[in-house]
């Protein structure tokens, strides 16, 4: 097998295997959200955004500058993005064979430039303190790709191919293989997050690997460092001009004159030493950059001003848009009720600035709770991660979410600190409680409740005592929400009132000073809440004091 | 009931034992136990050591080998549903739970599936109860959470008042033996939950249980198709109060009982424990007391060949 394709499969298998290993219960010490920090543009982008070189971001920059000695490799060996698109276009893509001339560097034209042009729009937009990492960012787009949208569809398949194999494996005794279960997972946005993916595969039609050549900010920022890298192609006098080369090179590196070399656009796949018949290429280390072919990738500067000004402008409209976290001079930010964070998300300025929407968070989290959000942030917002505790609920012993964050926007919290952090409150919507409503017996958000935060007091109207939630002791994690057994909305909805979101400092010291008392009523660190489909009607009602033998006790007993 | 093979039929059927339902409770418990005329109906062992107690109660009943023959699949239900550690009281002795396996594979089973349907994260629940750490010694054993549909099947209740069909873990319908290996527990709804309540964890719509059917009744509904033949029941501590999940208060007994006769074992446990500070009798649990009147065993304690023996 090529060398090439010997590391991309080590590296995507990597990759695929530290996104699997990004769940509950947290591998700790593993840096599963490692490739994610390997994406120059993530680690620079984010850098410049919130002005802080965070340690965490050092492996991007690493990468950035191994590009000075090796050029763009990572393109061509590290990165998954790229490793799935020479996956994909092989199968999926049937591209008309292009002469010489068209596959040559030349051939692509201004087309070369574009990425630059995307980078300088998310450069421009980060110097005034707006993340457009995301929609750049290859690593953001295939993590979010692989955990979104390919993912849950693995899911299914796994576990629907276990329910054809399950007799098999009992009939040959391997009982654990046949026991295996799979959990499904859903996601919101999916469709968008796979037609963004769809697309540039799709592009691959016109050339191979459009993306990477074309737009990939990432890839142009190591094209920047790589102009002069060490590590270069070399053609010596043996070329026969056959131009096999040009022909095969899969990012169109090479000029129309087989001994030119585009280095920013090489990707070291060192495919034109292989096919080359006169054994006449080689990379080694020179000092000068050899034959470039022309013209310049490079764009010109009124082209950059006007991408750097496109930038701005879409920095300008998320900033003057309706849903900014903090608008100068208005009283307060409108922001949707439901638009839970995850527990230690940072202050929403800070979290969007951060967050590379790369959907690690959503992936993990075992309970599926974290959900790519749509508009409900507006267009600055997509495919950050909510809660949707209708769906499910946040477990109260998994810190996961803020550990597998890349770039700190969920902060990565210890377990006590993160039961701290309040994402919001329980309120209850009387006119469709089952028992305010209806006078009915229903005690589920009370037992649902890992807090003590749902109290049934007896009311003058009804003959059942009612539920009312301790605003105190509600950290907002959504089981009563998610177990309420009214069909369509719950009638006790988690929204954001009372959400701590600190950017520094421990969720326990604030807790005490806002007067919380987020005690569990049960001090077990179990992943999830206690099943109330199986124990409904404990709680004998608070103040309703009976002169009944069994008063107090389960239905199960009979005293008379 | 004669053999294992019937006991297959019965279950699929629901129709097996219907005969015998008619010769009175005693008959129910079938030649298996007739057999062991002279072994006691019921085994109170004491001690310290859950382990040799468990088996030492086993012994008093005629040993594992009246039990399981050999080449026979076994499934054990115990209490491992609640992410707690074993001395919570939420979930069974991981040393009770083990024994028991070592003795059926002693006595030439071919397989042990020790099985439950957890009711919290998996992960937490089979780790905290430590039974997988303890069985993992024992050959042929496995200790599983099956909560996808497809490990079920459909069964009819024949002697259903409330409960028609069930889906019932697939692997049990297909064991030869089926050992029910509760802890002693309140539940807060059931009153007790002990090897009858605790064969919900068998079963895969439990909500239906507590929703669409009077759950006392569907109790014993399921429990004329999930009869377990040998039923051990760890009362090293039971949980007296907070059940079914806990946390609540324990209360250290230090007996573990066995007995083929589950309504039986079940009646003795709740006069031997305190439960929400109380005393009770095996009739005023409701379950407990239809499935007598119902014919599936015996809570006229006083009428049952009890041994007592220490371990």
């Amino acid at each position: 097998m090529r060398f090439q394709r010997i590391t991309q499969s080590i590296t995507l298998a990597l990759f695929v295997g530290l996104l699997l290993l990004a769940a509950y219960p947290f591998p700790e010490g593993l840096p599963v959200d490692l490739f994610l920090r390997l994406d120059p543009l993530i680690a620079g982008g984010t850098a410049l955004v919130v002005r802080d070189i965070a340690l965490s971001l050092a492996p991007g920059l690493l990468v950035l500058a191994s590009c000075f000695g090796l050029g763009r490799y990572f393109c061509g060996h590290v990165c998954p993005m790229g490793t799935t698109l020479d996956l994909l276009e092989r199968p999926l893509v049937r591209r008309r064979r292009l002469s010489t001339e068209e596959s040559a560097y030349e051939a692509d034209g201004a087309r070369r430039s574009w990425k630059y042009l995307v980078l300088g729009a998310i450069a421009a937009a980060a110097l005034v303190g707006i993340s457009l990492v995301h929609l750049g960012s290859p690593l953001s787009l295939v993590t979010r790709f692989y955990g979104l949208f390919l993912y849950p569809i693995a899911l299914v398949l796994g576990e629907s191919s276990l329910t054809a194999t399950a007799p098999l494996f009992t009939a040959v005794g391997l009982h654990e293989l046949a026991f295996m279960q799979i959990q499904e997972k859903v996601f919101a946005t999916n469709a968008f997050v796979a037609a963004a993916f769809v697309g540039i595969v799709l592009l691959g039609h016109l050339r191979s690997r459009f993306w990477c050549r074309n737009l990939c900010p990432a890839g142009a920022l190591m094209g920047l460092c790589s102009r002069n890298s060490l590590l270069k192609r070399r053609v010596d006098d043996s070329c026969s001009r056959c131009r096999r080369c040009v022909r095969s090179c899969p990012t169109g590196a090479i000029g129309e004159d087989p001994l030119t070399t585009a280095h920013a656009e090489c990707i070291v796949c060192l495919r034109c030493v292989e096919v080359c018949p006169e054994k006449a290429v080689s990379f080694g280390i020179a000092a000068t950059t050899g034959p470039t072919p022309a013209p310049s990738d490079l764009p010109t500067r009124r082209r950059l001003f006007m991408a750097a000004g496109a930038g701005l402008v879409v920095a300008g409209l998320f900033r003057t848009s309706i849903h900014r976290p903090k608008p100068l001079d208005k009283e307060r930010a409108l922001v949707a009720a439901d638009l839970i964070r995850p527990p230690g998300a940072l202050p929403e300025a800070e979290f969007l600035a951060r967050c590379v929407r790369c959907g690690e968070c959503m992936k993990a989290c075992p309970t599926n709770t974290l959900q790519p959000v749509w508009l409900k942030a507006g267009l600055e917002g997509i495919f950050t991660p909510v809660m949707v505790p209708r769906l499910a609920a946040c477990a109260l012993g998994c810190t996961v979410c803020g550990s597998v964050c890349p770039t700190g926007a969920i902060r990565a919290l210890p377990l006590e600190e993160k039961q701290h952090a309040k994402v919001g409150t329980a309120w209850i919507l009387r006119q469709k409680c089952l028992v305010w409503e209806q006078d009915k017996k229903c005690l589920v958000c009370d037992e649902a409740c890992l807090y003590n935060a749902v109290s049934f007091r007896p009311v003058p109207e009804l003959q059942n005592a009612a539920p009312f939630v301790v605003e105190n002791r509600c950290t907002g994690c959504g089981w009563c929400e998610t177990r309420c057994p009214v069909e369509g909305a719950s009638a006790i909805q988690i929204s954001i009132i009372g959400e701590m979101r600190l950017a520094s400092g421990s969720y326990i010291d604030k807790a005490r000073e806002y007067g919380y008392v987020f005690k569990t009523k049960d001090n077990s660190v179990d992943g999830l809440a206690p099943d109330t489909f199986d124990m409904p009607g404990s709680a004998a009602p608070e103040g309703s004091p009976s002169s009944e033998p069994d008063a107090g006790l389960p239905p199960g007993f009979n005293v008379k | 009931m004669a053999s294992p093979r019937d006991r297959r039929e019965f279950i699929k059927t629901g129709l097996a034992a219907a005969a015998m339902v008619a010769g009175g409770p005693t008959a129910l418990l079938g030649p298996r136990a007739a057999q062991a005329a002279d072994a006691s109906d019921l085994v109170i062992c004491r001690g310290k050591a859950p382990a040799a107690m468990t088996r030492a109660a086993v012994d008093e009943l005629g040993g594992m080998k009246h039990f399981v023959k050999p080449g026979n699949k076994v499934v054990i239900k115990p209490n491992m549903s609640f992410a707690r550690e074993p001395g919570s009281g939420s979930n069974t002795r991981p040393e009770v739970v083990a024994e028991l396996a070592r003795m059926c594979i002693e006595a030439g089973a071919s397989r042990v599936s020790v099985l439950d349907n957890v009711l919290q994260n998996p992960h937490d629940c089979l780790s905290m109860s430590r039974i997988p750490e303890h069985c993992k010694s024992v050959p042929n054993t496995t200790v599983n959470n099956l909560q996808a549909k497809r490990f079920y099947r459909e069964v009819k209740v024949e002697k259903g008042k409330q409960v028609k069909t069930m889906d019932v873990l697939t692997d049990v319908l297909e064991a030869d033996v089926l050992i029910s290996a509760p802890v002693g527990k309140c539940h807060s709804s059931s009153g007790v939950s002990l090897s009858m309540k605790g064969m919900m964890g068998l079963i895969h719509d439990r909500m239906a249980f507590h929703g669409r059917y009077n759950l006392h009744e569907a109790i014993v509904d399921m429990v004329t198709v999930l009869k377990p033949h040998l039923v051990v029941i760890d009362g090293t501590r039971i949980l007296s109060t907070g059940g079914p999940a806990g946390p609540g208060k324990v209360i250290p007994l230090d007996l573990v009982i066995a007995s083929t006769d589950m309504v039986a074992a079940d009646a003795q446990m709740v006069t031997l424990g305190t439960w929400y500070g109380k005393q009770f009798t095996p009739d005023q649990v409701r379950h407990i007391r239809i499935a007598a009147e119902r014919g599936l065993g015996r809570i006229d304690l006083d009428r049952l060949k009890v041994s007592s023996i220490t371990a």
